[in-house]
């Protein structure tokens, strides 16, 4: 280790791909989110905590509870989560870092730079100030003309990227990296649990962008999706609920896997029930999806529908009975040890029990009748998210702290920090439940109400909690430079992790272990596991070597693009219209282009093991097997906008007849031209694999030149439409829907065009004929499915 | 063989505009169902040949075969649920 | 005091959900508490036998049986609320709506209901950030009352809900019933109010910087005042 090369601090943080590091600052930026958030939150209870208060405007007041809630979820839950997946998880299934660690750095910055964009809005006019569940039509242009939204809008959509890029390398890794041996049965319960948080991602958050997108494009171009009344509220309350419910699991699971770990780890005894705890975790994801209809439950669907999502949300809490008693089991002739880590674990399953019994009440569709919008909902769901989610995560914290950075916390200290915070929460939140009468995000109340002890009270317990959590960064910053050395093992824990030092090396492991039948690690070439691999010195500084610009680069290209588009301030107050700012989208386009050519020329290797557990999918290469994955998230994505006109189209009265609007013709020609363009796509990758540089570059060509044409016609149709006059996007629905998801699918076209120009450069330096066809593979993949959509667009927009 | 596919992706879609022209006389739904079957054929026939999904692993082409299936199910339980509320 | 039917179906369903919400607590809790100190670590202790050691992958642990007991314990009693929870919901929003008892009755009213015609809908307006209730009039244009919603004491009132603007939420706190208010939809709820005297109505979605003072009365008052208030207010206008 003593003859490390150690970069200087700023290149070696601002360009790491090591996921230890990459975790890191995920952990630190989430806690500074936390504490922003956290600050936001105690403004508001202490401008709640009498009545008639006016230490905040109505107006900022709104702001505050709208960000607060947005932070939270997106920029703190989930990251400070994925730090702990970044770090721990590779070293817990034996690899030595994700599958794309460029992806990885990139999903990070990406991150970075979206909380930026979102804190920025409270500058730019307003921040969102309708509660993080932005519901419709009060976010449409008309009722909230001010660009914060805008920029918030900017900002999930960067988050998203990142989030889905992270799913994407996260399930890769996790199929295809495990050490020799290490079969998914085999894995803790932690990475368990992200498995299954990328797949409700996977899922999910196609789902959140394509409402975010549809918002955008109703504020920014006119369209009328959410501000329609065949539209509207029910559309955006669908789409947002469809993601927003499995998105409340996403943020739950992985506190609830690091609680399953910790608990036996402290009770030195192993985990009670642990494959019923990790297919309880499952049922719940699948059920998840079909129980958003109780957000919904007084918005008239109609008693039916009512029912049968009170039966599937009910449903729901059973799986977590399971995992709760088992958790609890595991303390039968047990030998319970109490420091930090597992008094908030056992704390956050407590918690967590009051927030799930609660939330039996809300899926009552009676109950909810009266409970819905007021503080027994608010209470619900802190008892989860904070006292089931934060408080598991801290457990991480302290659990993961020593290995992190190889000394010991404070152990008095933390166990205040635990009273304080137990105690604090308690009374923060619990008189909640007793104001079930008041409503939630208003900015005061009358002292009629009787409401104010119960608020004061609150408020009280607030700054108890939040207090307490200053204990917890004194502990560990301090600790961090004068705590004594851990060892590797503090715990005496038994999962891969603590078989390496801590911190661990750059490398992580030495050399890769092997699981034997019996369950056995062995690290090393013993006689008779020959699988456990030997790594030369060579490899021992490859890590410092994985340092790459491109992802802060790209990142921060993509950053001041979106802010480019949503910066603009509105040109004409009725109707609201925004002016884009076009330097900062040139810059931003002109940036991410430069960083795509830099991060595909850079040589930057990833070893991949020779010999890893890889079930199922032992014949994918990696590559493959991410495109396929992003494929699915792109098929809920248009799945979601053709859902949309659909729902749009049948609460018409009215739509135009077939044919009177599109020449078929028009249409005809365009999925003519894109099969060909399939076929000449398919010809290149036959030309690759046998070697002929005149027949790749003739599809490729043919390709591209197919793909020109497509767009050729599209804008043809798209102009003729438009210079009617009759049918501009501003027209009402037909045409809103028809110039977004089509316009969408060019998009698509659009990359895909670029794509091809990449190949061809390449081909003409004479690349993927000698067998590294597989960028024409992948390139082929992306191309069929853009033509998948397209086969489906065409006759639901022409045809019918 | 690609070509093959080629051709039948072309004949179907034939099928589909003339189809169309003589939408008056099929009652809507089915006209509709009829076109969305079309739509999958082809789509399946695209993913099964041209992204080679058929001589794919097994693995695979169960992992987009059952997340296909699953977000169908999601989308056609929204459908249902928008249309059994007045 | 009951003070609607409505919050009565209400009262009683939270008082079931809420004792077998602190039964199942108190157990959980006592369990865990009780297995925490009684398995504490003691100077004395020594690490159980089944301990898992760094190096090899613990074993499985646990009965499936115990497993299945809490599912199905859990299963009984959340079967339990589900069936209460939609006897609740039966009587919200019957099958068929129930007829308003009265129907604002004068005798040209009675006459239309006596030529088979539905009686005409009350109806509550959200706008930004005031309520507004239509009471339906037989012959003149319908009359908008701004912020103070009056119903005659013991009777079905039948009230459609919506939006003129954004989206609203149309609560009356001490009934326990609310509904969503959606420009371009109407909900229905009804209710029927047992005692004289002024409720709150508030919004109970955000829909704005007034949000927060988006408040209405509900004044319950006995027949024959309501009946010379709608008179008044109404058919001479």
């Amino acid at each position: 280790m003593s003859d490390e090369i150690v970069p200087a601090r700023a290149r070696r943080w601002l360009f790491t791909t090591n996921h230890k590091e990459v975790g890191v600052l995920y952990l630190v930026t989430s806690l500074f989110f936390f504490i922003a958030a956290g600050l936001l939150a105690l403004t508001f209870r202490t401008q709640l905590s009498v009545p008639n208060n006016n230490l905040l405007s109505p107006d900022l007041y709104n702001q505050f509870v709208t960000v607060h809630g947005l932070l939270m979820i997106f920029w703190v839950l989930s990251p400070f989560a994925f730090g702990f997946a970044n770090y721990i998880l590779p070293l817990q299934i034996g690899a030595r870092d994700l599958a794309f660690p460029r992806l990885n750095a990139m999903s990070y910055w990406f991150y970075l730079f979206s909380g930026v964009a979102m804190i920025m809005s409270f500058f730019f006019g307003s921040a969102p100030d309708l509660g993080w569940t932005l519901y419709s039509p009060q976010t449409s242009v008309q009722y909230t003309p001010s660009i914060g939204l805008n920029i918030g809008a900017a900002a999930l959509i960067l988050i998203v990227v990142s989030i889905t890029m992270s799913s994407v390398n996260f399930l890769v890794t996790m199929f295809k990296m495990r050490a020799p041996g290490m079969k998914l049965r085999h894995m803790p319960v932690f990475p368990w649990a992200i498995l299954i948080t990328i797949f409700m991602m996977l899922y999910a958050f196609p789902s959140f962008l394509a409402a975010v997108l549809l918002l955008y494009v109703d504020r920014a171009f006119g369209t009328f999706y959410f501000s329609s009344i065949q539209g509207g509220a029910l559309l955006w309350d669908n789409v947002f609920w469809f993601f927003g419910h499995p998105e409340v699991y996403i943020v739950l699971f992985p506190a609830l896997g690091l609680i399953a770990d910790v608990i036996p780890t402290f009770a030195r005894r192993p985990l009670y029930g642990s494959k019923y705890i990790i297919g309880s975790m499952i049922a719940a994801a699948v059920i998840s999806f079909i129980v958003w209809g109780h957000h919904m439950f007084v918005t008239g669907i109609g008693v039916t529908s009512t029912k049968l999502y009170t039966v599937t949300t009910i449903a729901v809490s059973l799986p977590f009975d399971v995992m709760v008693i088992a958790m609890i089991e595991t303390l039968v002739k047990a030998r319970v040890k109490l420091k930090a880590a597992s008094l908030f674990a056992l704390g956050a399953v407590a918690l967590f029990v009051i927030g799930g019994i609660t939330g039996v009440y809300l899926a009552s569709v009676a109950l909810d009748h009266a409970l819905r919008g007021t503080y027994f909902v608010v209470a619900h769901f802190h008892y989860i998210m904070v006292g089931g989610s934060i408080m598991g995560l801290i457990a991480g914290l302290y659990y993961w702290f020593p290995k992190i950075t190889g000394r010991m916390y404070n152990e008095n200290l933390a166990r205040i920090h635990f009273g304080m915070s137990f105690v604090g929460f308690n009374i923060l939140y619990f008189p909640q439940f007793l104001l079930l009468d008041m409503p939630r995000r208003i900015a005061t109340y009358s002292a009629s109400t009787g409401w104010g002890p119960l608020n004061f009270l609150s408020t009280v317990g607030g700054f108890i909690f939040g207090g307490a959590q200053l204990l917890l960064f004194l502990n560990l910053f301090l600790s961090q430079r004068h705590g004594s050395p851990s060892g590797p093992n503090p715990w005496d824990a038994w999962t891969l992790e603590w078989s390496l030092p801590s911190p661990p090396p750059p490398h992580d492991f030495d050399t890769v272990p092997a699981i034997a039948e019996d369950g056995t690690y062995h690290f090393g070439n013993s006689p008779g596991y020959p699988n456990g691999s030997r790594i030369g010195n060579g490899y021992a500084h490859s890590h410092l070597e994985g340092l790459s610009p491109w992802p802060i680069v790209m990142a921060f290209a993509a950053f001041i693009f979106f802010l480019g588009l949503t910066i603009g301030q509105p040109t004409s107050p009725t109707p609201v219209s925004y002016k884009p700012f076009w330097p900062l989208i040139f810059d931003g386009a002109i940036l991410g282009v430069i960083s795509l050519f830099g991060y595909s020329r850079e040589r930057f290797s990833v070893h991949e093991e020779s010999r890893v557990e890889s079930w199922p999918f032992r014949e994918v290469p990696n590559v493959k097997l991410g495109i396929w994955t992003f494929l699915g998230a792109e098929v809920i994505f248009f799945g979601v906008l053709i859902g949309a006109y659909f729902f749009v189209r049948t609460n018409s009265p009215t739509w135009p007849a077939v044919g009177t609007l599109f020449t078929i013709r028009n249409g005809f020609a365009m999925t003519l031209i894109l099969l060909t363009s399939s076929l000449t796509a398919i010809m290149a990758l036959v030309s690759a694999k046998i070697g002929s540089r005149n027949g790749l570059i003739a599809s490729l060509l043919g390709t591209f030149g197919l793909g020109i044409a497509f767009l050729y016609v599209k804008a043809g149709e798209w102009i003729e439409l438009g210079s009617s006059g009759v049918f501009s996007v501003a027209n009402g629905l037909p045409a809103t829907s028809y110039f977004i998801t089509t316009g969408t699918h060019g998009v698509h076209v659009f990359a895909g065009m670029c794509m091809t120009v990449y190949l061809l450069v390449n081909t003409l330096k004479g690349r993927y004929l000698k067998g590294d066809y597989h960028a024409i593979e992948h390139f082929g993949l992306y191309w069929h499915f853009v033509d998948i959509v397209w086969v489906f667009l065409f006759p639901l927009f022409y045809l019918i | 063989m690609y070509l093959l596919v080629f051709a039948i992706l072309v004949g179907g879609t034939d099928i589909e505009v003339n189809l169309a022209s003589v939408q008056s006389a099929i009652p809507y739904g089915e006209y509709v169902s009829i076109l969305l079957g079309l739509a999958a054929l082809k789509a399946a026939l695209i993913a099964m040949f041209y992204q080679h999904l058929k001589y794919e692993p097994k693995s695979l082409s169960t992992w987009v075969l059952v997340g296909l299936v699953i977000a169908s199910l999601l989308m056609s339980l929204s459908f249902i649920q928008l249309h059994v509320g007045h | 005091m009951a003070v609607s039917n409505t919050q009565i179906v209400f009262d009683n369903l939270y008082g079931i959900f809420t004792d077998l919400a602190v039964i199942v607590g108190l157990i959980v809790f006592a369990l865990m508490v009780y297995l925490i100190i009684r398995y504490r670590d003691k100077r004395s202790s020594q690490d159980p036998e089944d301990t898992p050691r760094l190096g090899r992958i613990p074993l499985g642990r646990g009965h499936g049986r115990n497993v299945l007991t809490t599912v199905t314990l859990s299963t009984i009693l959340l079967a339990v609320l589900i069936f209460t929870s939609f006897a609740a919901v039966d009587v919200l929003f019957p099958a068929s709506e129930p007829p308003a008892t009265w129907c604002y009755g004068i005798p040209a009213y009675n006459q239309t209901q006596a030529a088979g015609q539905s009686c005409p809908r009350l109806e509550a307006s959200g706008h930004q950030f005031y309520w507004t209730f239509n009471y339906p009039v037989p012959l003149a244009k319908p009359h908008p009352e701004v912020g103070i919603f009056r119903v005659p004491v013991n009777s079905t009132v039948v009230l459609d809900v919506t939006s003129t603007d954004v989206f609203h939420d149309f609560g009356i706190i001490e009934f326990k019933i609310k509904t969503d208010a959606i420009p371009g939809r109407t909900n229905t709820i009804w209710f029927v109010p047992y005692h004289n005297g002024t409720y709150t109505i508030q919004c109970f979605e955000l829909c704005g910087t007034g949000h927060y003072y988006m408040t209405a009365s509900l004044k319950v008052m006995p027949v024959a005042d309501f009946l010379s208030w709608y008179h008044n207010a109404t058919v001479t206008k």
